[in-house]
This record gives C-alpha cells, sequence and structure tokens, in this order.
C-alpha cells in the first residue's frame, strides 16, 4: 500500500504563492487528476513533489516515510517518476536506446564500464516491453529527432514508466497533439497497470472525466475543490471558477499549444 | 553505399592510424619528431574529447598535461625511479587530481567550467614556474624515455619513438571507443543530451562526470608524461592556457565528440604549425585565419560535418515513412 502524501505544502517565488498549503492524499492504486486555470500552481505543484523544486515548508510523505528534503535523483529511484510537459528526451538517440538509458539507470548497469551495453538482455528485454507498452513497437530504432511529436510525447511516458515507479506524474501527456495522437495517448493511459499510482495534469476534460477516480481542482497554487468527475461537474464553485470561465474545456486544449 | 554514422566514423579512425603510421615508417628522421609530436597531441585532443562527451569543454586540460609531465620527469629524473613507474605514478596522480578538482569543477558547466578549469591549471602553472623544486622557469632536462629495450626497442631512436606514441594514441583511442560503447558511456552520451533528464530518471550526473573527469586526468597525464620524455624536458610552459587552447582547436577543428576529429586535428596542427613557422614570420596570424576559415565552412569540424553530410544523404535517399496520422 504505498500512499503519497503533501501535508500543508507551501512554495512562493518571490511575493508570488504558487503552492498555498496544499494537503493532498494520493492512495495507491487510484487515478487523480489536477486541473485548474493556467498559472493554478500545477506544473510548480508536479515539481515538488517530482523534488525538482524545494517546498518553503510543509512536507511529502511517501509511505509514511518524510521524503521532503531528497532531491529529484533519490525520489526517481524510490519510485515517483515523472513525465514533463514540454519533451525533455535524448534527442540523438533512437526510441529504444532512450528507454534503455533509462531502464540501464534504473537497474544500476550504468556505471559499467567494463561491458558493452548491448551484452546486457535484461535491459533491452525491459525496454521493448516498455516500448510495446506505450505503442512505440514500430518505432523502436528511430532518432528521436526523427519522431512525430506525437510519438516523442508516448516516449516521454516510457521514459517515466522506466522507472519502475509507484507514483506516476504525468504532466499534459496530451498537450499540442492532434485528435488522433490524443486517442492513442488516453488509450495507453487507461491501459497503466492498476498497481501504479497515477496523477495526472491535463486540460481535455474528456479524458479527465473518464479517466480520474478523484479531481482535484487547484485555483492561485489553493485547493478549490477534490471530489469525484461527478462531483467536480456538478460543483458550483468548479463551474463559475473553472468551467464557466473557460467553457467547458471540451477538446480546446489541442488549440492552445502549435504542435512544433 | 551503406555505411551507418558510427562506422563510418570507425572507418575514417582506422584508415588514418594506418596511414599515419605508413607515413611515420617510411618519413625522413626530422620528421619523426612531428609525427610523435602530433600522436602526444592526439592522445591529448582523446582526453579533452572523452570528457567533452559527457557535456563539459575544458579550458583547462594544460594543468593535466603538466601534471603528468612533472609527475613523470619529477619522479624519474629527482628520485631516479623507473620510467615505466614513473609513467604508473602520472596515470594515477592524473585519476587523484581528476577527482578532487572534479568534486568542485563539474558542480558547474558551461562558461563556470570552463573558467574553473583554467583557474585550477594557472595555479599549477604558476606553481610550477616558481617552485626550486623543478627548477622554477628554468625548467629541468634529462627525462629518460620508457626503457623498452628489452623487447627490443631502443625509444631513444626518433624513429622508434615516433612508432611508440601513434601506437599508444591508437591504444588510448580504441580504449575510448570502447568505453563510450559501455552503459558507462552512453550514460555520459545521455547526460550531454540532457542532463536534466538523466536526473529525473534516477542517475547521478555529478558522480558520471566526475568519473569522466577522472578518467580524462589519466589520459591527459599520460600524454604529458610523453610529452617529457620526448622533449627530455619539463617546463613550466607545457601547463599554460595556450597549450589548452590548441587541444581546444584541434578538436574542434576535426570536429567534438568524434575522438577521429580531435586525433585528424592534431596532425593538422602539427603540420600547419610546423608549415607556417618555417615560413612566415607572424605565422600564428596564418594559423588564425586558417581555423577561423574552417570554422566557418565546417562548423561541426572536418569529420563532424563528413558525418552530418553522409546523415543527409542517407536521410535523402531513405524517406521516413510517413505515419497515416501526420498527413
Amino acid at each position: 500500500m504505498s500512499t503519497l502524501l503533501t501535508q500543508t505544502l507551501c512554495k512562493s517565488f518571490g511575493s508570488l504563492a504558487v503552492t498555498q498549503e496544499v494537503t493532498l492524499s494520493f492512495q495507491s492504486g487510484m487515478r487523480y487528476a489536477i486541473i485548474g486555470p493556467n498559472g493554478a500552481g500545477k506544473t510548480t505543484f508536479f515539481n515538488l513533489l517530482a523534488g525538482n523544486l524545494q517546498p518553503d515548508s510543509g512536507q511529502i510523505l511517501l509511505d509514511g516515510r518524510d521524503i521532503t528534503s531528497l532531491d529529484v535523483t533519490s525520489r526517481a529511484r524510490i519510485g515517483i517518476a515523472r513525465s514533463f510537459q514540454r519533451n525533455n528526451l535524448f534527442a540523438e538517440m533512437t526510441v529504444h536506446d532512450n528507454i534503455a538509458m533509462a531502464c540501464a539507470i534504473q537497474d544500476n548497469v550504468a556505471p559499467v564500464f567494463w561491458r558493452p551495453m548491448r551484452g546486457f538482455s535484461s535491459v533491452h528485454k525491459k525496454a521493448e516491453l516498455i516500448a510495446q507498452q506505450v505503442g512505440l513497437e514500430d518505432d523502436r530504432q528511430t532518432a528521436v529527432r526523427h519522431l512525430s511529436y506525437g510519438s516523442q510525447r508516448q516516449l516521454e511516458v516510457a521514459l517515466a514508466l522506466a522507472c519502475k515507479p509507484k507514483v506516476l506524474l504525468l504532466d499534459e501527456p496530451t498537450s499540442g497533439m492532434s485528435p488522433q495522437e490524443t486517442a492513442r495517448m488516453d488509450h495507453l493511459i487507461k491501459a497503466l497497470p492498476r498497481e501504479l499510482t497515477v496523477i495526472v495534469i491535463e486540460h481535455d476534460m474528456d479524458i479527465v472525466l473518464e479517466f480520474a477516480d478523484q479531481i482535484v481542482v487547484l485555483d492561485y497554487g489553493r485547493v478549490l475543490v477534490q471530489g469525484t468527475p461527478a462531483e467536480i461537474k456538478n460543483s458550483a464553485i468548479v463551474r463559475q471558477r473553472y468551467l464557466g470561465e473557460e467553457g467547458v474545456a471540451v477538446g480546446s486544449q489541442a488549440a492552445e499549444r502549435p504542435a512544433p | 553505399m551503406v555505411m551507418t554514422r558510427n562506422s563510418l566514423r570507425l572507418s575514417i579512425g582506422v584508415a588514418a592510424a594506418i596511414l599515419a603510421l605508413i607515413m611515420q615508417l617510411s618519413a625522413g628522421t626530422f620528421a619523426q619528431e612531428l609525427f610523435a609530436e602530433a600522436a602526444i597531441l592526439a592522445v591529448f585532443a582523446l582526453s579533452l574529447d572523452l570528457l567533452a562527451r559527457s557535456g563539459l569543454v575544458s579550458f583547462g586540460h594544460a594543468g593535466f598535461l603538466g601534471l603528468g609531465a612533472y609527475t613523470f620527469g619529477g619522479l624519474a629524473v629527482l628520485q631516479n625511479w623507473p620510467p615505466s613507474l614513473a609513467i604508473a605514478a602520472a596515470l594515477a596522480g592524473g585519476i587523484i587530481s581528476g577527482l578532487i578538482i572534479g568534486c568542485f569543477a563539474v558542480r558547474t558547466s558551461g562558461a563556470f567550467f570552463i573558467m574553473v578549469t583554467l583557474a585550477v591549471a594557472e595555479m599549477f602553472f604558476s606553481w610550477v614556474f616558481r617552485s626550486p623544486l623543478f627548477n622554477g622557469a628554468d625548467g629541468m632536462g634529462g627525462v629518460p624515455r620508457l626503457d623498452m629495450r628489452s623487447v627490443g626497442l631502443d625509444l631513444n631512436n626518433p624513429r622508434n619513438f615516433a612508432t611508440f606514441c601513434i601506437l599508444i594514441c591508437i591504444c588510448v583511442w580504441m580504449f575510448a571507443e570502447y568505453i563510450i560503447i559501455t552503459p558507462f558511456g552512453r550514460t555520459l552520451d545521455a547526460i550531454r543530451q540532457n542532463a536534466n533528464r538523466v536526473s529525473a530518471v534516477g542517475g547521478r550526473v555529478f558522480s558520471y562526470r566526475l568519473a569522466a573527469f577522472a578518467l580524462s586526468g589519466a589520459i591527459g597525464a599520460l600524454s604529458g608524461a610523453l610529452k617529457a620524455q620526448h622533449t627530455n624536458f619539463l617546463s613550466p610552459d607545457l601547463a599554460t592556457w595556450v597549450v589548452s587552447g590548441d587541444v581546444l582547436i584541434a578538436v574542434v577543428i576535426g570536429g567534438m565528440g568524434t575522438f577521429v576529429g580531435g586525433i585528424i586535428g592534431s596532425g593538422l596542427l602539427v603540420y600547419l604549425k610546423e608549415v607556417l613557422s618555417s615560413n612566415f614570420g607572424h605565422w600564428y596570424l596564418f594559423l588564425g585565419g586558417i581555423f577561423i576559415g574552417v570554422a566557418l565552412i565546417l562548423p561541426r569540424g572536418i569529420v563532424g560535418s563528413v558525418l552530418d553530410w553522409r546523415d543527409r544523404r542517407h536521410a535523402r535517399n531513405n524517406p521516413a515513412p510517413a505515419r497515416e496520422d501526420e498527413a
């Protein structure tokens, strides 16, 4: 039973409070979505969970252990893995080599300097399975720079999965994708193994309402409301502050960011 | 011609090695000094380029060269160590100083790393420049060469010494090529391409860069030990920033990150220096002009540009199959 807890987490950049007393509990194997208008502090919250940022105050606990002071690398090693909003890959490597690299680091074979990489069949086997899992099995030998944007987003998730995570943080996995690519990503996310705790930041409300067990609405760094998709849909405050303002954001995210 | 980028790179290296050996063995006595000088610079260039694989470009690499030369020469002359042991000590000195300096240097990158490495190398220079231990600015002569007469090779013969240096360079090159196909080497590549992502998947970027720095230090010290044997002389000039600059030029002109490029760049640099300095007074001016020209025409260096040309040609001949959703 792995549970991720945040207790009165606060983070400010100068006078701008981007995370304010966020206390949340993420239960093992559940699916969470974090939504909120742009600038609500969603990505900052992810950066705090993953260890890219240190909170000003408050605590983060994984399975009861205080992990607040651990950096990104240590958190990746105890089971918190993330994908990034902007593709953050090994650009000169192939799809397979990207995933195999992450597997090699996780399996502690990366420091080996006396045997060629190709001899580590268990690493390559794992990388193949993950490529299959995210639907990139046909592109394994393609260099990242020749990969379509949507496939790069899939690889982004693959690198996070290679960390053998307990908790998977996906930062806008469908941002900038075409409808077909979004459908493929939607399928990928829904097929993730059930023992994994998954937290996504997502603007596509179709995906969010269908996927999430719990939805957290952030607004100006605070938890505005938390509940099941049905509760969120019917929440007056959410309608007014979020869905109302932007219109119910069904499929509107594709227009936000042009695909490169 | 179906040749991958990597096999083309390796083929260039093998061709360069064979060509260098043939030319050296058939060259006259005076040219032997140039072949030895170029091979030693190439070992030094490999040391810089191996570090560059991890995304760090040093501008104080002469510190390692100087340290290797002074460790070797100091122990061999002042302590009468056998040269073979003194070379081992120089290698160890390179690793140890690499680990110590690396502890703070590799926490930085980019321009800061350049400044830190430059500062440390200049510290070493000013120490040996003043230290009475090695006769300060006057330098110290009488540095012996490795004794390999037991295998029938007298290294005091310039021809033998040049062959020896080329063979050492080939060994170091093969070692570097082997390192980069191991998981450790692949991780260095990953760090160069995206250090943040390596951290995010649980890799300690600092540890890998520190190891690369120490390894680079050992190879740099080896080139210094060879340099001291070549000239039979220790001079503080071995550790000046000009030496760091020359090796950087050799690597950039040849193609950074390609290993072979640094080797070819070293040969070219030594050759041009010789030709220009024997014909012109302000020969460094001409050298600079030539390098600016090469940098403008071939921004990725000679070998880097050849490899890029191969990639473009390959992409033209094999257009990637379009995916159904990319229409």
